[in-house]
């Protein structure tokens, strides 16, 4: 174990076991919550959230639309419940789909979002850990979440539950809408499962090589995480999670508009940058150009990959494996592993508070209070 | 003498396992006597069948169809549409056939065939040959 060993990475290092304990939880769960007949109606989804739930829902964009061939969206919750166009809203009969996700189910704009949705003629499935919260109350149907208890830290446990249950969701509606069989549907279940003990074999290396990176970077002071498509939510996440982590300023972009704005950045060898590279992911080839280019600008590199150096041609920066899975789908459990453990380290580092401590100029954000206490308007 | 014999079925396919039936009966030595096909499987099931016609085969699985449509209401929602409905069909048609043996073979028409219907697929699936002699 690390001498910076510290809530966040221990959380990291509990995903095994949680992604073993919640598979089982959860399996059931997704595979009943909506019937055949709801399952068959859906003729559009939108993916909802706030903050790290956003990035979950990012994450599984893709692979709802890979599965169910079901056009989907990821809208954030302000959008949603201000700005999403009515005409679009409570079409074919109760479309579309809304899943919004929220563990705590407390945040003012995602209730207020499903509220809107509900009122245009939406049908909307909460995922909450919460059901007597806003968001559970105001939810046609809730898959209800059952994340045990763990010591604070910025959501690493809550988001793994969260991208799990939207994966187990879209597999769940491939399944009974025929795009595969159901022995197909099992392998892909049992090969999310099987994250967890590739998980665990890996986070010793990880760990070391985290920890490593956050030596030489704790004193930077500036971050950029850098992914593209089935990548990007990852790299979204480590933005957030050395945010909160670190309270540095940090940035997220995906490979092609890096080459059209955050290479800009002066003051390059003392911009971490973080990419996400799997080695499935059909934008590989210009993540491999953008990191090419990093080096370039003699940026501090951390690639976290299923792959190795060779993989990316063999360009200088240091190189963290995460599980390679049977069926890329399931990538998105484990390859934020890494960003939590850097994150999480360099805050233990320079001894900085999580979330600023919410103490101070930060005290108004006491309890979730910034988030749970917004006006609500709901036309 | 009990033999297993495996499959691997297609999307609602048809499988004739009647060579596997005579060469069972062949190989068991017996001349007179039973023998049982059973399928151990609930979304699949046995039939006796004319194989001279392969349009045959598209009636059977049209009737077969309209007796039982994949409906998206049936109660049994653990699975999928097309299992519900698979589990029915089996049921109707039954998991297992019956056949003499006489003179060392079984006692077969001209035009039957013995047939494994996948009412899912394509899925892994075995079935099971018994042999009795008479006493």
């Amino acid at each position: 174990m690390s001498k910076y060993d510290n809530p966040m990475s221990r959380q990291v290092f509990s995903l095994p076991d949680l992604i073993e304990t919640q598979y089982d939880d959860l399996e059931e769960k997704a595979r009943l919550v909506l019937s055949f007949q709801e399952i068959f109606n859906i003729q559009r989804i939108v993916l909802t959230g706030c903050g790290d739930s956003y990035a979950a829902s990012l994450a599984a964009k893709p692979i709802f639309e890979m599965l169910t061939g079901i056009p989907t969206e990821v809208v954030t919750a302000i959008d949603l419940s201000r700005y999403y166009c009515e005409k679009h809203m409570g079409v074919d009969c109760r479309n579309p789909l809304v899943i919004a996700v929220s563990n705590s189910g407390t945040g003012a704009r995602v209730a207020e979002a499903v509220q809107r949705a509900r009122l245009h003629g939406c049908y909307v499935l909460g995922v909450t850990g919460n059901e007597e919260s806003p968001l559970g109350m105001h939810s046609d149907k809730i898959l209800k979440l059952n994340i045990p208890e763990f010591e604070g830290a910025p959501g690493t446990r809550s988001y793994m539950v969260s991208v799990m249950s939207l994966l187990l969701l879209a597999i769940r509606f491939g399944e009974v809408r025929g795009r595969y069989t159901m022995d197909q549907a099992m392998d892909y279940r049992y090969d999310m499962r099987a994250q967890g003990e590739a998980l665990r074999k890996l986070l010793p290396q990880m760990e070391s090589t985290c920890e490593k990176a956050a030596e030489e970077w704790k004193d930077l002071p500036y971050y950029d995480f850098v992914g593209a498509g089935f990548d990007y939510a990852a790299a979204w996440f480590g933005w957030a999670k050395m945010l909160e982590a670190t309270g540095k300023v940090a940035m997220h972009i995906n490979s092609e508009e890096w080459f059209h704005l955050n290479f800009f950045a002066r003051d390059a060898k003392n911009l971490g940058t973080v990419v996400v590279g799997n080695t499935t992911n059909p934008g590989l080839s210009r993540t491999k150009e953008m990191v090419h280019y990093a080096n370039v600008l003699k940026r501090p590199l951390l690639v976290v990959t299923d792959g190795t150096k060779e993989d990316f041609n063999g360009e200088e920066g240091t190189y963290v494996q995460v599980p390679a899975p049977k069926y890329p789908l399931n990538m998105p459990l484990t390859q934020f592993a890494p960003v939590c453990l850097l994150a999480g380290y360099i805050s233990e580092m320079i001894g900085e508070k999580y979330g600023r401590g919410c103490e101070g100029d930060w005290s108004f954000a006491e309890g979730g209070a910034g988030v749970k206490n917004s006006e609500i308007i709901v036309r | 003498m009990l033999k297993n014999y495996k499959l691997e079925t297609v999307y609602n396919g048809v499988h004739d396992i009647t060579e596997q039936l005579i060469q069972a009966v062949e190989e068991s030595g017996v001349q007179e006597g039973t023998c049982l096909v059973y399928n151990p499987h609930s979304t699949a099931g046995l039939a006796v069948f004319s194989p001279w016609d392969p349009d045959g085969f598209v009636d059977l699985d049209e009737e077969i169809r309209r007796l039982v449509p994949t409906r998206i209401d049936f109660k049994h929602q653990h699975d999928t549409p097309q299992d519900a409905a698979g589990h029915i069909k089996s049921a109707l048609l039954g998991v297992s056939d019956g056949f003499i043996i006489h003179e060392g073979k079984p006692l077969i028409g001209g035009s039957q065939h013995l047939y494994f219907l996948e009412f899912d697929g394509p899925r892994k699936r075995e079935f099971f040959i018994k042999i009795q002699p008479d006493v």
